[in-house]
């Protein structure tokens, strides 16, 4: 195989220019001829039936265009729990009604000047009151989302307690917690000829045209989503009623509407990672080996489902497979509640699950008289995956999220990334020092691994088109999200083609030129997309030398295509690209592929380990992460600038989940209290710890060249790794996240009383 | 945001002029990081915004041997940087500098730092009625209140935000307030008053009055001053707790001292008890453990600030043994 011409190398980002000159348009950049300006009114109840609006005054006002109210809505639905305007709210920052306005005063003055009249109704503020058959009904059906919870086994949980000599019970907690983007969510509609355009910010314009059209009752021919360039997805920016709300002023106004959410709006009415309680039950053998293992996680979902059962799913996956074990079973109950709403939030749930797995499984090792490392050396599941039978039919595609034992993986670096990050870490050496050993500075080390989705996502297209000048287009109907699938994928497009990547340019998320995607989610991107534009690749590339052949009067197999030429065997240039557009002439050349990605013999996991030396200040409660090493299996490194940048950003990501965010609502009146970046508490760059990022470089037989999943791995590592590295340093085990200084100090005083 | 008028005045004269008979629709703005947050935040809606941005005179840091004049509007950024006062009062730049970010204090006033109002969440959020805005309940002391005051905690729990008030009270500063009729002088620490006086403010300052002028009388000879901060987040952010301490010697033996604490009542507070125990002791005989353990006496914690006890116990240590000299490691430098 000869070697990569363009995989592997650290292109710089395609949209950087652009970014570092300010040169890119984000929604709010764009402003249209005549463009109104939306407000959304909020309810400032937890739970109330909205009896009457009066906006005659609102109304009357010059310059006001528009007025929504759930009185005169659409009948569509966003989701089968999201109409477009509700006359039940459920949040304090509910949408309530809406209004569209000459300029941004206005529609502040006119917003105000709507009159609500609210009915109380009792409300819910936690998941575990909600469970109660006496709690308040957030939706109608009950608060248990389905009935009943999430049950998934492999083997026999009772009787594997039976063969263990020990037994041990944890709790935690994790607190809802924002990605805090930089870019508040936005969205600007505009009608035309009946037809809705709408430039929003978004992690998948082909979901966004379905739920729009879907929604506002119209064909989805008749809806055009853009996505302008993304100030941060996370797996934000969708999910909510703004885009839908502006279209439907839009709509009233017949002028075009943008509504750009505050900062405050974004912390309350954007949505979160779940918050979450967890139980997790280990039976051990003395010998550290693993018999059985329950978890059971409540999970708050707030007023609205959104992705919830989604991420109910993936809290209880590393409980189910990252230990070698025959029993094991998981237990998830999601559960709707008055508080703002939960949705996708980078990794989704296997974060809070792999936090309390991995801090259980610290505490084992340690009562075991076992070292922690060695302990997941032991146990962690080997490339023949869990023991057991296969249960998917052997032609099935199989799940990257299996329970079922009996499949092997695809490929699994675990062993490499816990070897590999332990030598880059100097586990086995002493710490650095406190520079005073007896005085209230104290330094600990910690570590965990973690197992994640590898990349198969769903059906994902990709089109190539040859250009007369030669150069080759990428049409997908991806979003690059700010991860750089833009960049990536054209990667492995001009790899497979045999063209410079500065050839290839790219047409991502525009619903008008580009064939239906998936959101870019789940890590899939680079794996499922990329796969498409692989194979897409390859035909273009047989194509290509096959009208080569032809004209050259040659024999195809004796034709190369290299760094954008048409070559002869022994290197010589025959045809350029151009040539090749022009002999076929008229619309050159275009093929498109369309697949499933995945594999039927074989599960495709990412997995990591990472590793973590902290400081804690005694007297003050403050903990400081003195360096940081992530080893990462996410198959063959495509980039390994974009790469590594991932890793990094996951990490420093969820530093705050650990150490400092979370959203705080009153329990009294359900109201957000820190919905700004003074209270919550976003790391700064003087938190950042330094951050080594290795990649195990395993190659994967499945992916496009050899690549797995890499976008939301590394933010599942941070919270186990710094928790444990504060018991090493002090001793306790903060179970309640984030380790703020009051749980540290309350924590030590408690230890010294015992 | 909330429509007002902006108007810049030539001088304290003009501005106080400005000020007169006005019930709190005219508000002086100086560098407006705080003032312009609780416009946004629907808190305060004033009328008529006074700037004395144009005015020199009042943003002077003058250095007499007797003490220093600091203009209401130099920047903490300003003060931070002066050779001399980083010389004569250490903790007062230490104060300055632990403020928030480069960002605000290029542009944040110690006039400003003195007068902003605190930084309770409920009191900041438009959705509560709270004491502090003249409503006729408080939300803080049975909600969430881990950043909130464990001394005189009983009114309004709301914290004195100001970092600078602490070391300036700790070297004894005082205030000039000025208005159209006429001026007044108090020691720094009689500037703020607590929910038992008014609970709608922190200070004595009438709404025709301005804050020009923080005056520090020169330290004696043989004088020391330290300032610690406790925060959850390294920069941009108030304290969970603070402590300015100032002592003054004479060879081995501390004649008199100042200890103050900030972010942990409603207004700046003197730790009397751990001041008298530090008083009068020679330097070898002091017992920074015992010092903190009293400074924390009568402390009445709510139910989420508890932690803040050990705190503030531990940082009152800190200051002395930083006092004494002994080596305290500041956090690992990376």
């Amino acid at each position: 195989m000869k070697s990569n011409a363009v995989i592997g190398k650290s292109v710089a980002r395609r949209d950087l220019p652009e970014k570092l000159t300010g040169e890119a348009k984000y929604t709010s950049d764009i402003r249209l001829p005549e463009m109104l300006y939306g407000k959304i009114v909020r309810s400032p109840h937890p739970h109330a039936r909205i009896v009457g609006i009066d906006a005659s005054r609102a109304e009357s006002i010059p310059g006001v265009h528009a007025i929504l109210t759930p009185f005169d809505v659409p009948p569509g639905r966003l989701a089968p729990d999201l109409p477009i305007l509700d006359r039940i709210v459920r949040y304090v920052g509910d949408e309530v009604a809406a209004v569209a306005a000459d300029d941004e005063d206005l529609m502040e003055y006119a917003a105000s000047l709507i009159e609500v009249e609210y009915e109380l109704l009792p409300f819910v503020a936690s998941a575990r009151h909600a469970m109660e058959s006496s709690a308040p009904q957030v939706h109608a059906g009950g608060n248990l989302v389905g009935g009943e919870p999430l049950v998934l086994s492999r083997g026999n949980v009772d009787e594997g307690f039976e063969q263990a000599d020990r037994i041990f019970t944890m709790s935690f907690c994790t607190p809802a917690h924002s990605p805090a983007p930089l870019e508040p969510r936005a969205a600007i509609a505009l009608w035309k000829d009946e037809k809705l355009t709408v430039w929003k910010t978004t992690r998948g314009v082909h979901a966004d045209r379905m739920n729009l059209a879907s929604a506002l009752g119209i064909e989805r021919d008749s809806v055009r989503v853009i996505g302008a360039t993304l100030g941060a997805g996370f797996g934000g920016k969708d999910e909510s009623r703004l885009s839908v709300i502006a279209a439907e002023l839009a709509r009233r106004a017949g002028k075009p509407v943008k509504i750009e959410a505050t900062r405050e709006e974004e912390f309350v009415a954007g949505r979160k990672r779940h918050s979450t309680e967890t139980t997790l039950k280990v039976g051990v053998k003395n010998d550290g080996a693993i018999t059985a293992l329950h978890q059971t996680t409540l999970m708050d979902t707030g007023a609205y489902l959104a992705s919830g059962p989604g991420v109910v799913r993936r809290a209880g996956q590393g409980a189910l497979y990252l230990y070698r074990c025959p029993n094991v079973r998981y237990d998830g109950y999601l559960v709707y509640t008055n508080q703002p709403s939960a949705a996708s939030y980078r990794a989704l749930g296997a974060p809070q699950g792999h936090f309390a797995l991995e801090v259980t499984m610290n505490h084992i090792a340690d009562e075991l008289g076992i070292d922690p490392l060695e302990f997941r050396l032991r146990n962690h599941v080997g490339i023949e995956g869990q023991p057991g039978e296969r249960i998917t039919p052997i032609n099935e595609i199989v799940d990257t999220q299996p329970v079922e034992g009996g499949i092997p993986f695809s490929s699994n670096g675990l062993r490499e990334c816990l070897k590999y990050g332990a030598k880059a870490f100097g586990w086995n050496d002493k710490l650095s020092p406190p520079l005073q050993s007896e005085g209230h500075l104290k330094t600990g080390k910690g570590m965990c691994m973690f197992i994640y989705r590898g990349g198969p996502g769903g059906r994902s297209s990709a089109r190539l088109r040859l250009d007369s000048d030669g150069a080759v287009r990428l049409i997908a109907g991806l979003m690059d999200v700010g991860e750089g699938s833009s960049t990536v994928i054209a990667q492995i497009a001009a790899e497979a083609l045999g063209a410079p990547y500065d050839a290839v340019r790219v047409t991502f998320g525009d619903t008008e030129y580009t064939p239906e995607a998936p959101l870019t989610a789940g890590s899939t991107a680079t794996f499922s997309t990329g796969a498409a534009a692989k194979q897409a690749a390859e035909e273009m590339r047989a194509n290509i030398l096959g009208i080569a052949a032809t004209h050259l009067d040659d024999d195809v197999s004796r034709l190369d295509i290299s760094d954008g030429y048409v070559v002869s065997k022994d290197g010589n240039v025959r045809l350029r690209l151009a040539d090749i557009a022009e002999i076929v002439g008229g619309h050159g050349i275009e093929t498109e592929a369309s697949i499933m990605p995945g594999s039927r013999d074989y599960i495709v996991n990412s997995f990591g380990a990472h590793f973590a030396e902290v400081e804690v200040d005694t007297e003050t409660g403050s903990v400081r992460v003195l360096r940081y090493v992530a080893a990462h299996d996410s198959g063959r490194i495509l980039n390994p600038r974009l790469a590594t940048n991932q890793v990094e950003g996951g990490i420093s990501q969820m530093l705050g989940f650990t150490l400092s965010e979370e959203m705080l609502t009153d329990t009294h009146s359900g109201v957000t209290i820190n919905a700004n970046f003074l209270e919550h508490k976003s790391p700064t760059i003087q938190e950042y710890p330094p951050i080594e990022v290795i990649f195990a470089d395993v190659v994967d037989p499945v992916g496009p060249f050899g690549a797995k999943a890499l976008g939301e791995p590394p933010s599942i590592g941070p919270a186990p790794a710094i928790i444990n590295a504060i018991y090493d340093a002090v001793g306790v085990r903060i179970t309640d996240l984030p380790a703020t200084p009051d749980k540290i100090l309350n924590a030590l005083s408690q230890q010294r009383e015992e | 945001m909330y429509g007002f008028e902006f108007v810049t005045a030539r001088d304290a004269a003009e501005a106080s002029k400005l000020l007169e008979r006005n019930d709190g629709v005219v508000r002086i703005i100086a560098g407006g990081t705080d003032l312009l947050g609780e416009i946004k935040e629907r808190t305060i809606h004033p009328e008529k915004l006074v700037s004395l941005q144009n005015n020199e005179d009042i943003r002077r840091i003058r250095i007499y041997d007797e003490g220093v004049l600091i203009g209401a509007m130099s920047t903490l950024a300003d003060i931070a940087a002066n050779p001399d006062i980083r010389r004569m009062y250490p903790a007062f730049a230490e104060a300055c500098i632990s403020v928030a970010t480069p960002q605000i204090r290029n542009i944040g006033t110690i006039g400003g730092n003195l007068c902003q109002r605190p930084r309770c969440w409920y009191y900041r959020n438009y959705h509560f009625d709270c004491l502090k805005k003249g409503g006729d309940a408080c939300f803080a002391l049975d909600g969430a209140n881990k950043f909130h005051a464990i001394f005189d905690a009983e009114i309004c729990p709301a914290v004195h935000p100001s970092d600078t008030a602490v070391a300036l009270i700790a070297v004894d500063a005082r205030v000039l307030l000025i208005s159209s009729s006429g001026a007044r002088m108090m020691p720094i620490e009689e500037f703020f008053v607590g929910p038992d006086v008014g609970v709608t403010t922190e200070n004595v300052l009438r709404a025709d009055e301005m804050l020009a002028e923080v005056i520090i009388p020169s330290p004696v000879r043989n004088s020391r001053s330290v300032f610690v901060k406790a925060k959850e987040r390294q920069a941009m952010d108030f304290a969970l707790a603070s402590v300015a301490l100032s002592a003054d010697l004479d060879g081995e033996v501390v004649t008199g001292a100042r200890i103050v604490l900030g972010g942990v009542a409603p207004t700046p507070r003197r730790a009397l008890g751990a001041e008298e125990l530090l008083a009068g002791t020679r330097l070898v005989d002091v017992n920074a453990d015992d010092i903190g353990r009293i400074a924390v006496e009568a402390a009445k914690p709510l139910a989420d600030n508890r932690f803040k006890v050990r705190l503030t116990s531990g940082l009152v240590s800190r200051a002395v043994r930083m006092l004494l000299g002994e080596s305290v490691p500041e956090a690992s430098s990376r």
